[in-house]
């Protein structure tokens, strides 16, 4: 079994396809990374399951490695032992921060849909109403949120780890998203509109999931108490340079929207 | 049934202790300056500038075995006993500067399980409330044999 820990998720995969099932019985959702080179004894360790689950997980994969070899499960009650499966989740100071700003812009995300519904790319109103999206991705969602992602809380760790890489990478994809969805805005082009705003909603929701499932909880088992503070103050002085009132004007162009697309329903 | 003061309670660990492996040679203190119970220091002393400060009640060193390898190494700390001293309010003041002050880095705050300890992280939080400058404060609550209950930000 030790071989295949040290194996990448993609060539585990590979040669036993049935694993992918039961890491999403697990909710890692390691299949479908487009890099997957992370080795399955990192993706044990970066999950944190509980611990009965965590052996109950690798017990089963072990059966498909090898289904020849006796494998014991463990029992039922030894399973829901103290903790759950689905424990809430405590994040320290600064990585709650980032969370925060996650549900600003997962409320944008969930509207995009109602955006795009009856949209007239010719409009000057539909058109205005793309543009402020496109302010509130590249100001807030990027230049504010990201952007301490990239240039303080990533440096805290190693940024070769294929977990961060692959952040970065959405990231980039997200910018040419947009970079895509304003060239289509000058075109008046409904098509590509509609096609960078869904990429870019289903491109974040999922990024989104990764950091605070994932990667922010991983993250914090990694950080000392020093470092939380220091990223803490960091973050702050980061904050500074927005200001409340840009952030403000940021959290009332969401509720705006909210009013407009959500109260007709 | 009203049992009288849980932290007043007299508890006999006597049978539960066991004879574990036998450690041979010192270990240093990591306790880098004095004075250190709260009325005494002055939050403006240079060993708390930008420092990870540890404020601990009375009886969490005694209860914890590892309490200076595992949680005053490389911290500043100050000691209270918010059941029994007096003049609380000083130690709000103290705490707000260390914070506004002494623009420390983090405050871990660790008391014991009984319910009368978590005055000290009140008034901990009371005192980051006051303050303009906000600061991550971390709570780590002991049991009475020396196992940690909790250890988290708050």
């Amino acid at each position: 079994m030790e071989k295949y820990l040290e194996k990448s998720i993609k060539e585990v995969i590979k040669e036993f396809p049935k694993v992918s099932q039961i890491l999403d019985e697990y909710n890692i959702g390691c299949a479908p990374c487009s890099i997957g080179s992370c080795m399955l004894k990192d993706i044990i360790a970066i999950h944190s399951l509980p611990i009965m689950r965590e052996i109950e997980m690798m017990r089963k994969i072990e059966k498909v490695i090898y289904p020849k070899r006796e494998v014991k499960m463990p029992l039922v009650n030894e399973l829901t032992q103290g903790t759950s499966l689905f424990q809430e989740k405590k994040y320290s100071p600064p990585l709650k921060k980032l969370v925060a700003e996650h549900t600003l812009i997962k409320r944008y995300l969930e509207l995009i849909s109602k955006i795009i519904e009856d949209i007239n790319a010719a409009s000057r109103i539909d058109k205005d109403l793309i543009l402020k999206g496109i302010d509130f991705i590249k100001s807030y969602a990027d230049k504010f949120h990201h952007a301490k992602e990239e240039r303080i809380l990533f440096k805290y760790f190693d940024e070769n780890l294929d977990i961060i890489k692959t952040m970065l990478k959405d990231h980039e994809t997200a910018r040419g998203y947009v970079k895509d969805l304003f060239e289509g805005l000058e075109k008046e082009d409904k098509i590509i509109i509609i096609e960078n705003l869904n990429n870019y909603n289903l491109l974040l929701k999922e990024h989104i999931k990764k950091e605070d499932e994932i990667l922010y909880l991983w993250m914090d088992r990694n950080l000392s108490a020093h470092q939380v503070g220091r990223l803490f103050a960091e973050f702050s002085d980061a904050d500074k340079n927005i200001g409340e009132v840009e952030t403000k004007k940021y959290e009332e162009f969401i509720f705006s929207l909210e009013e407009r697309f959500l109260k007709k329903d | 049934m009203f049992e009288g003061c849980p932290g007043a309670s007299m508890q006999d660990f006597r049978e539960g202790i066991k004879e574990t492996r036998q450690e041979n040679g010192k270990r240093q203190s990591q306790l880098k300056q004095w004075p250190i119970q709260l009325h005494l220091i002055s939050p403006l002393a240079p060993y708390y500038d930008e420092a990870d400060v540890l404020l601990s009640a009375d009886c969490v060193a005694y209860a914890l075995g590892d309490f200076h390898k595992d949680y005053l190494k490389g911290k500043s700390i100050a000691i209270g006993c918010p059941k029994l001293d007096d003049d609380k309010e000083v130690y709000v003041d103290k705490i707000k500067s260390w914070i506004e002050d002494a623009k420390i880095n983090t405050l871990t705050v660790m008391i014991m399980q009984v319910p009368c300890c978590g005055g000290l992280l009140h008034l901990a939080e009371q005192a980051v409330k006051a303050s303009k400058r906000k600061i991550p404060i971390k709570a780590i609550v002991v049991d009475i044999q020396g196992g940690i209950l909790s250890e988290e930000w708050v």
